[in-house]
């Protein structure tokens, strides 16, 4: 068997799927056993993606190319889905809530099988074009996929708070099993909070390259003004927790709206829009 | 903070939050009407594209240059300054806290801290032990940074990150710097563009929106133009040899490419695109007696008065039927002009009215033109300081406390006690688990639990 990092990368796909599964099942059946398994099959997960990626650059210098693998939409699809298994692997890890994990890993799968699955997605090895080659390429797309990996898992918990709802009363066994809405509004306004510092550094890079590839920091291209626009909604976000009466509900909601956002920056600004981004419509 | 009843409605509109929040959604959505439309194309096309009432709203409502319109530029003017009243209205509570000396209280209230512990010890306290709790504390919570005798005992304060009080001011005003950085970009900046053929030289860039021309006080020579492709055709690398030339002397010799441009007197020099531009040699022999070599290139009228004939290269192609071949327009006044494609080498004589027109291709050849951009901004460095204070100041928001420790060795009711207690104005758990440590260390010296 030749170990290619296609065939690591789709194996990833298939772990992800098997994970997100597992932590659903170990929400609505509460196995415990089941919730341990998933934590360490999305590890194991990880650990093939994380060779796949590594195989992958190696691959890129072997086509005489030599770049890290962010230079396509394929590439920025499976970064985003690995950078969002760290951010939830961390979340797990500091906060032992597996259920989390039933509201994260899914983001994590559908990227990737998108990715391997969708015949919109060319995921051969290209060679950069003069305007990526430079380094804030991986400055810029790490700290972006931060933010929106960490967005991502906001959205989640955005999801979870609105599904448990306020009331009190609530017998739902499939509800109870979430953390309290204190609990999930406190990581979630901690989630945001982080994917806001890299969302922030995100920009900042990006304008840099910017502006030595050239010579404008900012132009006000579509995936720009979408980035700005994303980060007008957190900032809101964070703010809003400062305005009486906006409380949970509306900050769930806004994680939601954010994440909405997020998405359309990332791939409708490419398919919809015109610009300098035009990573998707190669 | 507190609401002061008699505070002017105006100044508690503009220092609110709630605006600051109307504010940032207003700005997202209306940002996004700029992302549909196409900014900054020609009129004429947004009427054929929209039709003429939506044209007539486009207009009046500057969307096809609407990040510089001036209801969108009012958004932003409103909001900072929200932000600048905002920031003045808080700053006599901040300074309050800063100013604050956390070493003047009653030690009672000590207790009254979220964090805290008390020991009695029946068995008193002599001065040894009394230095050894003082020193355990010192070494575990960091140092002591004040110390305060009353009457009835000593007080200790351990207090660290007081200044991340002004985090928020750093991060609010990062905007503002922002901000200005980009308007000195504005007034004293500018930007424009420069085509230079390969030998070609030139002392001036083109001003892209006004077409007027912007002397650059020097001069840029091009001595080539290069471009590389991968096997797979994408391209590789676009690089300009550029020399500067100023007041007759080459004073700096660079090749650039694109995101590796070269700066001289603070303006910047940056491989934008470039053009492939065919010269074309041609030999014109006429029936009246005419014969000359012309070399010229595309879409470029030639007058030849002489021989009373104008004519111009419409297109060419570097291969066709394994030759090259170029489009010749031809106009001598009589009868329509004509176009009409010469191969190299293979002569082609066609008649016009009276005369007839002999033509030979004898060469030619692609040669690059190198299209640059050109830009001068001193406002950049503080655009990046202040996206540097924004970070810096956004990571001491939300990670750097402000913590306070004190130490109280008293008396109480004629026994000995002692006191810890302690405050962080965030990152409680990292703090809880500070405090514990501290609580167990100072129990060994106290020699008592609690
Ligand atoms: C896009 C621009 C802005 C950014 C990135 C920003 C960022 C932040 C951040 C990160 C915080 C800390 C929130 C927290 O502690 O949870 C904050 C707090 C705050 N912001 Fe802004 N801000 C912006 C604009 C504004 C504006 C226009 C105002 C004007 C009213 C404002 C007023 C405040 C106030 C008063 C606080 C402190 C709330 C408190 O601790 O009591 N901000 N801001």
């Amino acid at each position: 068997m030749i170990l290619s990092s296609s065939y690591l990368l789709s194996l990833t796909t298939f772990i992800y799927l098997g994970a997100a599964a597992l932590y659903l099942i170990h929400w609505i059946f509460r196995v415990k056993r089941v919730g341990a398994l998933a934590f360490f099959v999305t590890i194991v997960g990880f650990i093939v993606q994380t060779l796949g990626l590594a195989l992958r650059w190696r691959e890129s210098y072997q086509l005489g190319y030599g770049h890290a693998p962010l230079s396509n939409f394929y590439e920025s699809l499976v970064i985003f889905a690995w950078i969002t298994i760290l951010v939830y692997i961390y979340i797990e890890w500091k906060t032992k809530r597996r259920v989390i994990g039933a509201f994260a890993t899914p983001f994590a799968s559908l990227a990737m099988a998108y990715a391997s699955f969708s015949p919109n997605v060319e995921d051969t090895i290209q060679p950069l074009i003069p305007a990526l080659q430079s380094n804030w390429l991986l400055a810029h797309v790490v700290t972006c996929f931060l933010g929106y990996a960490s967005f991502a898992v906001a959205c989640g918990l955005g999801i979870m708070y609105l599904m448990r709802g306020t009331e009190k009363g609530s017998r739902n066994p499939l509800l109870m099993a979430l953390p309290e809405n204190k609990i999930i509004d406190d990581l979630m306004h901690q989630t945001m909070v982080f994917g806001f510092l890299w969302l922030s550094i995100g920009i900042i890079t990006g304008s840099i390259w910017a502006n030595s590839a050239w010579g404008t920091y900012w132009s006000w291209d579509p995936k720009e003004t979408w980035s700005l626009i994303t980060w007008f909604i957190y900032a809101t976000a964070l703010h809003a927790r400062f305005v009486r009466g906006w409380r949970g509900n509306r900050i769930a909601y806004l994680s939601i709206f954010g994440f909405a956002s997020v998405i359309f920056t990332y791939f409708g600004v490419n398919f919809l829009l015109s610009g300098l981004h035009s990573y998707g419509s190669q | 903070m507190k609401k002061s009843s008699n505070e002017n409605p105006l100044w508690r509109f503009i220092t609110s939050i709630k605006l600051a929040v109307f504010l940032l959604i207003t700005l997202a959505i209306t940002s996004i009407v700029g992302t549909l439309i196409p900014q900054g194309e020609s009129l004429q096309s947004y009427l054929e594209h929209y039709g003429p009432t939506l044209f007539k709203i486009i207009r009046a409502l500057h969307l096809n240059d609407m990040y510089h319109s001036w209801w969108y530029v009012s958004i932003l003017g409103f909001f900072t300054l929200n932000l600048i009243c905002c920031s003045i209205k808080r700053l006599p509570f901040t300074l309050a806290l800063y100013r604050k000396d956390n070493l003047n209280i009653d030690p009672d209230k000590l207790f009254r801290m979220p964090f805290k512990a008390r020991w009695e010890i029946s068995s008193g306290l002599d001065d040894a032990k009394k230095e050894a709790i003082v020193k355990a504390f010192s070494k575990n919570a960091g140092g002591i940074t004040g110390k305060r005798s009353l009457s009835d005992g000593t007080l200790y304060l351990s207090e660290k990150g007081k200044w991340s009080h002004w985090g928020l001011y750093g991060l609010h005003a990062s905007i503002i710097i922002i901000l200005i950085g980009a308007i000195i970009g504005i007034f004293y900046g500018f930007k424009g563009q420069v085509m230079l053929m390969e030998g070609g030289i030139t002392n001036q860039a083109i001003d892209p929106q006004t077409g007027k021309p912007i002397p650059l006080g020097f001069s840029l020579k091009c001595n080539s133009f290069n471009i590389s492709f991968y096997d797979n055709g994408a391209p590789k690398e676009y690089r300009s040899d550029l020399t500067v030339i100023d007041q007759g002397k080459e004073v700096l010799h660079k090749a650039i490419r694109v995101n590796s441009p070269m700066s001289y007197k603070g303006i910047t020099i940056y491989q934008a695109y470039y053009q492939a531009v065919p010269r074309v040699t041609l030999k014109i022999t006429t029936s009246n007696g005419h014969q000359k070599t012309f070399s010229l290139p595309t879409f470029k009228k030639i007058n030849w008065p002489e021989a009373a004939l104008s004519f111009g290269v419409l297109q060419y192609l570097p291969n066709v039927h394994g030759v090259p071949a170029a489009r010749v327009w031809i106009d001598n006044g009589a009868g329509p002009a004509q176009a009409i494609w010469i191969l190299k080498n293979r002569a082609r004589e066609i008649k016009m009215g009276p005369n007839f027109y002999k033509f030979l291709l004898i060469d030619a050849q692609e040669r690059y033109m190198t299209g640059l951009q050109i830009k001068k901004d001193p406002g950049v460095w503080v655009v990046w300081l202040g996206c540097t204070s924004l970070i810096i100041g956004f990571i001491i928001v939300f990670w750097v406390p402000h913590r306070k420790m004190w130490l109280w060795i008293g008396k109480n009711d004629g026994k000995d006690i002692v006191v810890v207690s302690g405050q962080s104005s965030k990152n409680r758990i990292q703090f809880e688990k500070d405090f514990r440590r501290i609580k167990q260390v100072l129990e060994q010296h106290v020699g008592e639990r609690l």
